[in-house]
């Protein structure tokens, strides 16, 4: 598989605080990546430095070989870098159908292959009942849901999913895990998943990061980051 | 999706999930208005044309504020640089051969787009938004008005301008519009050119990425949308065409004073397409036409506190009614159909 992402050497100060030091990551084309760590472990940050969100104080960013650290989030969407926020960030008082309408038309597709591609998006998604509904009326789950049916309508071939599951049911958040895993696998979709869900972690089988006051803890498997003993001491021992 | 289901919409939503019947009511409303001549004549078929270019105006702020969700106080600056350059045109460009009010439709249509896509593009591309902008488009209002007063030898200052009545030419044929009722026409096919225009721009793409900025500007940036762009040919399209509307303006009142320009008739904009409701370009053209006649009529049976009772209105149409009219009536038609 390909390399698609690079971190290297990435750091964020804020005034006094460093939120992320000296971060080294990479990720493979179809690849699921975990990245965990307490509060205030720098997760979010380093999801904002890859979306572009947040500019790096040092340290460099290649996607495809590309250098995409000065790169404004406009263009990094356009290379198919897309983010998923902490609250779900849809369009509340457009449909469904709409909205991922709207995530479509961003790909520049031919006006007849849109319709087609927007169904498809909300089949993948599991929302095509839902799809002339107004959004607010979906429940939390499904608008999570829906938000990574903007992801997909947009084309994107890097997800950043900052906590996809919260607020979900255990059994939504079980069909979340699966959806992610086969869109990896029939797609190629390549995401970064920021997560509590220990339970939702595991069944991911996907490597993971451990982010702990910024710096990179540790990288492995579940069982070798359950082993771990500094892991255990900062995070999973909570 | 289908037409049906588009037509069924959540209480209290602006009608992106849009209605069927609008333009079927929106013809209506212009063969009302075709017809009126042939049963009136006199004052109304004379100050209908203005409401009716207020309803432009009011139209052009829905564009902005009710499709994209940014609310200008500066469409009064536009719609007087409209009429300053129709009165300016009439006088000076008699010479170069073409019917100057042609000109000065060009012009002026041209020289709002400018100013507000210059304007526009600055600030949007450094990222001012929501109340920012609307202080900034109050300060346009109030820059067109001291430039109106200021630079009296060529607007006049206080005593304003008078222009001439426009006239249609095609080669070597001359139309004048020096009646009522031939104006009346050229206006009314105006407005409802431009409502067919914006509603045309509001389906189509261009409208659904605005829909989108209204409701969530920085998700339609994290889709690959460059925002700034669309919010700058929004800005630019509403102030070119509340400039021609200004310029007809001009040429059927005959005159145009500073106030036209002015903070105070911007705000009335706001609060006619308030009231309407924003959300609608029906409702804003209709805000346009009866909310100015209305005020118009209470200032002669009142003048003291007409712009009270508008007030109170504005005020109970925020607070309960955040839609406006046309809100509440789409609420109501939402309830009976269940």
């Amino acid at each position: 598989m390909a390399e698609l992402l690079r971190a290297e050497h990435l750091t964020k100060r804020f005034k006094g605080l460093t939120a992320n030091d000296d971060v080294e990551f990479n990720i493979l084309a179809g690849e699921v990546r975990c990245v965990i760590g307490p509060n205030g472990a720098g997760k979010t940050t380093f999801i904002s430095m890859i979306s572009g969100h947040l500019q790096p104080s040092s340290g460099r960013i290649w996607f495809r070989g590309e250098d995409i650290t000065r790169m404004p989030v406009v263009e990094r969407a356009r290379l198919g870098i897309a983010r998923k926020f902490q609250t779900p960030s849809v369009f509340n008082r457009l449909t469904v159908y709409e909205n991922v309408e709207l995530a479509v038309l961003g790909t520049g597709r031919p006006s007849h292959r849109r319709e087609a591609r927007v169904r498809e998006v909300l089949e993948l998604v599991r929302l095509s009942e839902q799809s002339n509904r107004p959004t607010v009326m979906l429940s939390h789950g499904q608008r999570q849901w829906l938000e990574v049916g903007l992801l997909i309508g947009n084309d994107a071939e890097l997800m950043l999913l900052d906590e996809p599951t919260a607020g979900m049911t255990a059994e939504e958040t079980h069909s979340t895990g699966e959806l992610v895993r086969s869109l990896a696998r029939d797609l190629s979709l390549s995401a970064i998943i920021i997560e509590h869900d220990i339970n939702f972690i595991r069944n991911l089988e996907a490597p993971i990061t451990v982010l702990h006051l910024g710096r990179v803890l540790a990288h492995g498997n579940y069982d070798e980051i359950a082993r771990n003993e500094l892991v255990r001491d900062s995070y999973l021992g909570h | 999706m289908t037409e049906a289901n588009r037509t069924r919409v959540l209480p209290g939503l602006p009608p992106q999930v849009r209605r069927v019947r609008e333009p079927v009511v929106a013809i209506g409303v212009f063969a009302i208005l075709a017809l009126l001549p042939l049963l009136f004549s006199g004052y109304v078929i004379y100050i209908l044309p203005q409401y009716m270019l207020f309803g432009v105006l009011a139209m052009s702020l829905a564009l902005l504020w009710g499709f994209c969700g940014m609310l200008s106080f500066g469409q009064a600056g536009f719609f007087a640089l409209g009429a300053y350059t129709m009165g300016l045109c009439v006088q000076h460009a008699g010479a170069v051969g073409v019917n100057a009010a042609y000109l000065a439709l060009v012009i002026s249509m041209a020289a709002g787009t400018v100013i507000a896509s210059a304007v526009g593009y600055f600030l949007f591309s450094a990222g001012v938004r929501d109340s920012y902008f609307v202080i900034v488009t109050l300060a346009l209002s109030i820059i067109a008005e001291q430039i109106a007063v200021g630079q009296s030898q060529i607007t006049g200052g206080w005593n304003g301008m008078f222009i001439p009545r426009m006239e249609l030419s095609l080669w070597r044929w001359k139309f004048p519009l020096d009646s009522d009722a031939s104006i009346y026409y050229v206006i009314v096919v105006f407005v409802a050119a431009t409502y067919f225009f914006l509603r045309w721009i509001s389906r189509a793409k261009f409208g659904k990425v605005l829909a989108g900025i209204r409701e969530n500007e920085d998700r339609v940036l994290s889709l690959g949308f460059k925002v700034p762009l669309y919010k700058t040919a929004t800005f630019a399209i509403s102030a070119g065409l509340a400039c021609m509307a200004g310029a007809l303006y001009g040429t059927h009142a005959a005159f145009v004073a500073p106030s036209l320009a002015g903070v105070l008739f911007s705000t009335e904009v706001v609060v006619w397409v308030a009231i309407a409701g924003r959300s609608s370009l029906l409702a804003a053209l209709l805000g346009g036409i009866v909310v100015s006649s209305i005020s118009n009529a209470l200032s002669a049976i009142t003048p003291q506190y007409w712009q009270l009772v508008l007030g109170v209105l504005f005020v109970l149409v925020v607070a309960f009614f955040r839609g406006g009219i046309a809100g509440a009536v789409h609420r109501f038609a939402a309830h009976r159909e269940g």
